[in-house]
């Protein structure tokens, strides 16, 4: 394996006449000399010598400005991309810290469990080069009991997740004196992954680690390291609640870089078709490891995994047996079935790795020459980290996205320009969301009485401790408030998703009962309802039964040529409008709404024909949602005045709210699945043809607001892709397939937009009738 | 829309709402007959009750002698249970909490003591009567234990002691806390001696059966958090009663198990009236090493068992002891005593068959054994089956040679 052989596939796929005329746009970046500068005197000498027997004689610059920045006490964010040396600008003042003050602490935070074994492994090899003085520790939920106390007392470095500080460290504190008495260092590892609700609920639980520190009397520097977001300064200090300085000048060499956009064929010329993604990367995977050449191939679901990893191995045993050497890795599988495939990826022993967005970040797994994007990954950031994740040094590697039929994806494939220079996204967060705020405030309530007057973050608590107070959770006693719950309130909520508790996915085949992965609340009735074909390391599995108050889910092991796709439902009431302001066109508004959620059907879809042939019924409790939405509707007036049938005017709404969930999603640089979109041709509320697009999370995380207020952006923008897409009648990349929207959806689409725009509307439909006419 | 209406709008409803006025510091005496205690953090809330030796608990009297605890039954049972507890220096004790959840949030609301002495058994309850009295409940506690080298509770080492450990340290005070004394917890000894024989271990199962005591309206554990709220929440006293009197039964009744303990502890294998306790000893003493002492008490235990699966075991633990003692001659005699009231047992069959094939290299035997074994095994343990096939195999093999 060396470098020829990325040139030589690449030349192999540019001249193969089943690759060649699909790719959309290919582009070098070139390497990069090193930037250097000397150890920082300032350093231990026991930690110089350790660098230099590790053939470290010099610094990267961007190492060399977070240690004097740190040394001179700042609170720090370091944003260089995957491989750029990051781990030192934390370990060597962290290390410089416990080796000056035995008794020093730090706290290590990765987002996930797989990222802090990895860092514990790097940190135990330097603490035997020290003679053992430094002792690390992970602390997660596979942490054994007996354990447990050792790395409490006498951890100088503990390494742990967010969720385990806020459920297992914080609420135990007086456990952990020794740690919070004695915490000189905070290090946050993949910053930019605590963003939207996630990065809102971390951000208050870090207010509550400011909190305990405070009454501990320490006051912990923090570091951070992210990859590359458009606003590290503000994200970062909203995250931590302190300003920070940020350094961003990468020192470190770059091996040349391939980057190749892919677009499938479109197969169904009228119905704006295209080939599959899955399929197309399939086909560029296989001639990749073929090759030889260790490959990545990303997905964008847990499905098109498994999907993609049943294909692949399938495809190699035809041809001889590599089927050991093509690997699964997404969530859901359980811990120790991560670490082995990790261990196999560096060892050599896999040469293809399907993965969700789960090996996106700084897992190690040795080093990688391609990787393969199956879609495009929602943001520009995350799309960076992946195509990060092969070339790390300084050798040459091949990053393909091959794109999928979505708005975005279209967007992003046929104007290369806008990746390349648009730059990352913003990482937005809003800890203050009211349920999250709330939550939060119960913990620390729990963890530490309030007192009067002391603030939460920038906010001054006293509404909500009053509102806990006459909900008779807390109890105000003499200017403290008082935690007065028999219930331990971490547990009931969950950092990473609406709700705390996931189904467990059980294999009966053969009278056994083993828990093989597990699914959270809102998913259960897409994956796991009764019928459901769930694939597991591409096995595929048969759900017998869904135990839905015991959280369980039978499944037996079968042989099946489908598998099944479940569709939801979604039903919405407005509660409470916060702005509004009607014209004579649109009625533009948002504020709170139920969204009620439910799945009826699903269907079975035919392995590699993807054919439809057949379908269930699903009986599940429907789930809702309190949210906030930005929603606009057309004056019944206006509505009929564009001449549509009712049908006509359905599949209008229809296509107008799919292209506008895609461009809000592109507006407000969150993952489309963050925005659910929704439209009624005689709204309840309005009483008129409306389109909703919520926020994906009780309460709300902001988007409602910033969409209302770009509502005319949003709308202009839509027009321009609908209008400017080559499709004759309506496609997966505008409005939505044109079977499923309808004969001449596309130009009711477009009338409804216009209308909505306001401006030139007369002109407009002028345009249109002379179109018909001709 | 102010925040607190938009939270109600928002939240859902945490309980049910209730409206009250409540004097801050309400009159407890006439229900609870304590006093209020001054420490320097402020007051607590005290309530004492004595009771006299010769007083009957169930089947049992309250008693003690001497300025020296009986504990030397307990350190055979418990191990780090000292042989000679001072009477005078040691604490029952037993906490009343906010939840079982555990965490920095949970409080000890009422902390209750108990000693021997001259006369009875003096039991002390510090209550806290709002949370800013929680200072002034830990003061008064670390007072209690500073006199004091033990404590005896019951699951105290997993929730008491832990429990009263964080709130101390929250405390943030120079108390001396819980951490220096020797733990005797009475449920560890309990489930040594009876966890075959009883179907629960917990506190209110010991005195059914054991002490022969009953309690009548008892408020459950798990009301008890709540029931403390309402009280917060309405000043009324009347609602503590039931705790208070529920967490005086708990320790008298550990007083009184503490001795029965530590009378077992001490009984030889003649003394011994129970098969389940002669057992539990014979088992005891055999994890101490002094095995014939513990083949005394199976002995014993085989003499009073009625019940085919503990003679079984008896049977089988005893001729283990043997093995173990290199005596295979009795070891052997008890497998086939075992055999004689359990003649499918797989286990007395395979050492058996090992006896014979080498100890007596009586190969014909052995192998008409392991036979019967293989015919069990199929039919109940067929994991077990290559193994015995193997085994049967060689035994042939060694039969030829020999023949």
């Amino acid at each position: 394996m060396n470098c020829l052989s990325i040139s030589r596939i690449l030349e192999k796929l540019e001249h193969d006449p089943r690759f060649r005329d699909n790719i959309t746009f290919r582009h070098t970046i070139p390497g990069t000399q090193g930037k250097y500068e000397p150890i920082p005197g300032f350093l231990p000498q026991d930690l110089q010598e350790l660098l230099r027997r590790r053939g470290i004689s010099r610094l990267y610059s961007h190492q060399a400005q977070a240690l004097q920045a740190v040394h001179a006490g700042q609170d720090i964010v370091v944003v260089t991309p995957t491989a750029s040396g990051k781990t030192l600008c934390y370990n060597l003042p962290v290390m410089q810290a416990l080796l000056e003050n035995e008794e020093a602490r730090a706290l290590y935070l990765f987002p996930t469990k797989a990222l802090a074994q990895d860092q514990v492994a790097e940190l135990m090899e330097w603490s035997d080069e020290l003679g053992g003085r430094i002792k690390t520790y992970t602390y997660d939920g596979d942490t054994p009991g007996d354990a447990r106390k050792a790395i409490r007392s006498a951890g100088s470095i503990v390494v742990t997740n967010p969720d385990m500080l806020h459920s297992g460290i914080l609420p135990h504190h007086t456990k952990w004196m020794r740690l919070f008495e004695n915490l000189k260092f905070v290090v946050i590892d993949e910053l930019h992954t605590y963003r939207g609700v996630f990065g809102s609920h971390v951000a208050n639980v870090l207010r509550r680690l400011h909190r305990i520190c405070e009454f501990y009397g320490s006051r912990p520097q923090f570091i951070c390291t992210s990859a590359t977001i458009a606003n590290p300064q503000e994200h970062g200090s909203a995250l931590i609640g302190r300003p920070v300085t940020v350094i961003d000048d990468n020192g470190a060499p770059r091996g040349p870089k391939e980057i190749v956009f892919y677009n499938p064929p479109v197969v169904n010329q009228p119905l704006g078709i295209r080939r599959s993604a899955l399929l197309e990367a399939e086909k560029i995977a296989h001639e990749l490891i073929a090759a030889e050449i260790p490959t990545i191939i990303f997905t964008r679901s847990r499905l098109n995994t498994e999907v993609l990893v049943t294909y692949l191995r399938q495809s190699f045993h035809r041809l001889g047996d590599m089927v050991e050497k093509i690997r699964g890795y997404r969530g859901g599988y359980l811990p120790n079935q991560r670490r082995q495939i990790e261990r196999d990826l560096r060892e050599g022993k896999v040469l293809g790795v399907v993965s969700t967005n789960a090996l996106e970040l700084g897992i190690d797994i040795g080093t990688l020459q391609a990787v393969v994007l199956t879609g495009y990954p929602g943001t520009i950031a995350s799309t960076w980290q992946q195509i990060g994740r092969a070339g790390r040094s300084t050798q040459e590697s091949l990053a393909i996205m091959v794109a999928n039929s979505s708005p975005i994806n279209q967007f992003m494939v046929q104007n290369p320009d806008y990746f390349m220079e648009k730059g990352a996204e913003y990482a937005r967060i809003n800890p203050n969301n009211l349920y999250i705020l709330v939550s939060h405030i119960k913990c620390a309530a729990f963890e530490l009485p309030f007192r009067y007057g002391e603030m939460f973050g920038d906010i001054d608590p006293i509404d909500i401790l009053e509102y806990l107070t006459e909900e008779m959770v807390l109890r105000e006693v003499e200017g403290r408030w008082y935690w007065m719950s028999e219930n331990y309130p971490a547990v009931d909520i969950s950092l990473r998703s609406a709700s705390a508790d996931n189904f467990a996915i059980i294999d009966t085949t053969d009278g056994k009962t083993i828990v093989i992965g597990e699914v959270d609340r809102f998913s259960a009735p897409m994956l796991i309802h009764e019928g459901a074909i769930y694939i597991h390391e591409s096995k595929t599995y048969h759900i017998d039964e869904l135990d839905w108050e015991g959280q369980k889910a039978y499944a037996r092991q079968v042989k099946t040529d489908y598998f099944t796709d479940a569709n939801l439902a979604v039903e919405l009431k407005v509660l409470d409008v916060t702005a509004q302001d009607p014209k004579p066109n649109v009625n533009r508004s948002w504020g709170e709404v139920m969204v009620t959620a439910k799945t009826h059907m699903y269907k079975k879809i035919k392995f590699h024909t993807h054919e439809n042939i057949g379908w269930g019924d699903i009986s599940l409790p429907e789930q809702e949602m309190h949210t906030t939405a930005y929603w606009f509707s057309i004056p019944n007036a206006r509505a009929q005045a564009l001449g549509m049938e009712r049908d006509a005017l359905q599949s209008a709404l229809m296509g107008a709210a799919h292209v506008l969930g895609n461009i809000a999603s592109l507006e407000l640089m969150c993952e489309p699945g963050d925005l659910g979109v929704t439209a009624q041709i005689r709204s309840p509320f309005t009483g008129e043809p409306t389109i909703y697009i919520y926020d994906k999370y009780p309460g709300g995380v902001g988007f409602s607001e910033q969409l209302f207020a770009a509502h005319e952006r949003l709308v202009s923008r839509a027009y321009t892709l609908v209008s400017r897409c080559t499709c004759p009648s309506g496609c997966p990349s505008c409005v939505g397939p044109a079977d499923e929207i309808g004969a001449g959806g596309k130009q009711h689409v477009l009338r409804l937009l216009k209308e909505v725009m306001g401006d030139g509307s007369q002109e407009h439909s002028a345009q249109i009738s002379t179109q018909r006419n001709a | 829309m102010d925040l607190k209406s938009t939270l109600r709008r928002f939240l859902p409803k945490e309980t049910p709402r209730q409206t009250h006025a409540q004097p801050r510091v309400p009159n407890l005496d006439p229900f609870l007959h304590g006093r209020e205690m001054d420490t320097p953090f402020g007051p607590c809330y005290l309530v004492e009750r004595h009771f006299a030796f010769g007083d009957t608990w169930g089947d049992y009297r309250i008693s003690t002698v001497g300025s020296e605890l009986p504990s030397a039954g307990l350190s055979i049972l418990g191990a780090g249970v000292i042989s000679t507890l001072s009477t005078s220096r040691t604490v029952f004790l037993d906490t009343e909490t906010t939840g079982l959840a555990g965490g920095t949030g949970t409080y000890a609301f009422l902390v209750g003591t108990g000693r021997f002495t001259e006369s009875g058994f003096l039991v002390q309850q510090f209550l806290m009567r709002d949370y800013n009295e929680e200072l002034a409940l830990l003061y008064a506690v670390d007072q209690e234990l500073q006199s004091a080298d033990a404590i005896v509770s019951f699951n105290g080492k997993t929730f008491d002691i832990p429990l009263l450990k964080t709130r101390f340290a929250i405390s943030r005070m120079d108390f001396e806390g819980v951490n220096r004394h020797c733990q005797v917890d009475l449920l560890h000894l309990a489930r040594r001696l009876w966890r075959d024989k009883l179907p629960s271990c917990s506190l209110e199962s010991l005195e059914s059966h054991i002490l022969g005591l009953t309690r009548y309206n008892d408020i459950p554990g798990y009301e008890i958090p709540q029931r403390f709220f309402l009280f917060l929440q309405t000043g009324d006293g009347r609602l503590l009663k039931d705790i208070l009197e529920h967490n005086v039964l708990d320790l008298v009744s550990m007083a009184v198990l503490m001795e029965v303990i530590n009378n077992l502890g001490k009984l030889t294998p003649s003394e011994c009236d129970c098969p389940w306790v002669a057992e539990a000893l014979g088992q005891i003493y055999a994890n101490d090493g002094k095995l014939l002492t513990a083949l005394q008490f199976l002995e014993q235990a085989w003499n009073l068992a009625q019940q085919k699966e503990q003679q079984i075991r008896i049977l089988r633990t005893a001729a283990l002891l043997h093995k173990r003692r290199k005596d295979y001659e009795t070891a052997a005699l008890f497998w086939q005593r075992l055999l004689v009231i359990a003649e499918d047992d797989l286990m007395a069959h395979e050492e058996l068959a090992k006896h014979y094939e080498h100890r007596h290299k009586d190969f014909e035997e052995a192998s008409r054994i392991t036979r019967r074994a293989l015919a069990i095994a199929l039919r109940t343990r067929p994991a077990k089956v290559p193994d015995l096939e193997h085994r049967l195999h060689r035994i042939n093999r060694r039969q030829e040679t020999v023949s």
